[in-house]
């Protein structure tokens, strides 16, 4: 899946440059909209069907919901700090890094508020997923399993998951899929008010 | 932007009512998910058509990619360190020893 997105992305971006006039460009704002809505939905539809994670996080208590919530602040700030080493504005910057992870979801909610914050959403959120990757089994070594979840955010529940789990433990895992669950449902929310801000 | 906001939280509940109540068969569940991946590959397309027609943003892709490695090296620590001080405080050291 991950080729066909790069060369989705980058089929776009010849035909963008080489082919197509930029008198299109007021369509393709209508079909982002459009598409969005759908990915939302099927989103909002994929979350639900995970309906044992509201009984895993009452068997293990609600105090689990602090990693999920550390990750997501953290994000934030680190976004942030970044941006202001970059000397960007704080909501542009803090909602890039409120992506967390999830480079399709939150490229599109800023593709139509400007698409140089889309692309750089976009590469920062891929950058972070294999961040994630390669740091994860370091993390779980040196420093502690809790925190080998907070790189992936949000992709604990999918692609980042299977590394989790191999370089921790089953607990951890699981702990691991309820905060890539939480970050999934926030990104959504949070980028927009974010950006609003 | 705000009724944008709600627009998208009343489709994502929408969307999760529906999952939730298993009101969508597995058959066609499988056909959505096809759907779900063209419509993404689709829309990252158009976001591809977006940055090739957009000069300014084409010819500073090198720098955005910098920024963006920036931006997502600060994420990963700042959220490493958030768990590490939750951890801290939150899990007792038994616990901990559990995850």
């Amino acid at each position: 899946m991950s080729i066909k997105i790069l060369t989705a992305v980058g089929l776009g971006m010849g035909a963008g440059y080489f082919f197509l006039s930029s008198a299109i460009g007021s369509y393709m704002d209508i079909i982002i909209d459009i598409g969005l809505m759908l990915l939302l939905f099927f989103v909002g539809m994929d979350i639900g069907k995970h309906k044992d994670v509201f009984e895993k996080i009452k068997k293990m208590g609600f105090k689990i919901l602090l990693v999920p919530m550390a990750i997501i602040i953290g994000s934030i700030v680190g976004g942030i700090a970044g941006g202001v080493l970059l000397k960007m504005p704080f909501n542009e910057a803090g909602a890039v890094g409120s992506g967390m992870g999830w480079y399709t979801l939150s490229s599109m909610l800023l593709a139509n508020y400007s698409t140089e914050l889309s692309a750089l959403a976009f590469l920062s959120n891929v950058i972070r997923e294999i961040i994630a990757l390669i740091s994860i089994p370091l993390i779980a070594k040196y420093v502690g399993n809790l925190e080998a979840i907070a790189p992936g955010g949000a992709t604990t529940m999918d692609t980042s998951l299977p590394v989790v789990s191999a370089s921790t433990n089953s607990e951890t895992a699981i702990v691991a899929f309820i905060s890539g669950v939480i970050c999934t449902m926030s990104v959504p929310v949070i980028l927009p008010i974010i950006l609003k801000l | 932007m705000g009724f944008r906001l709600l627009l998208y939280l009343a489709i994502l509940v929408l969307g999760g009512v529906l999952g939730y109540k298993d009101m969508v068969s597995e058959k066609l569940n499988k056909k959505l998910s096809t759907i779900q991946n063209l419509c993404l590959l689709l829309l990252l397309f158009i976001m591809g058509v977006k940055i090739g027609l957009d000069d300014k943003v084409f010819s500073s892709l090198f720098t955005i990619g910098f920024k963006a490695l920036v931006i997502s090296l600060f994420t990963v620590l700042f959220s490493i360190l958030a768990v590490y001080i939750v951890s801290k405080l939150a899990f007792k050291k038994e616990e901990k020893n559990e995850y």
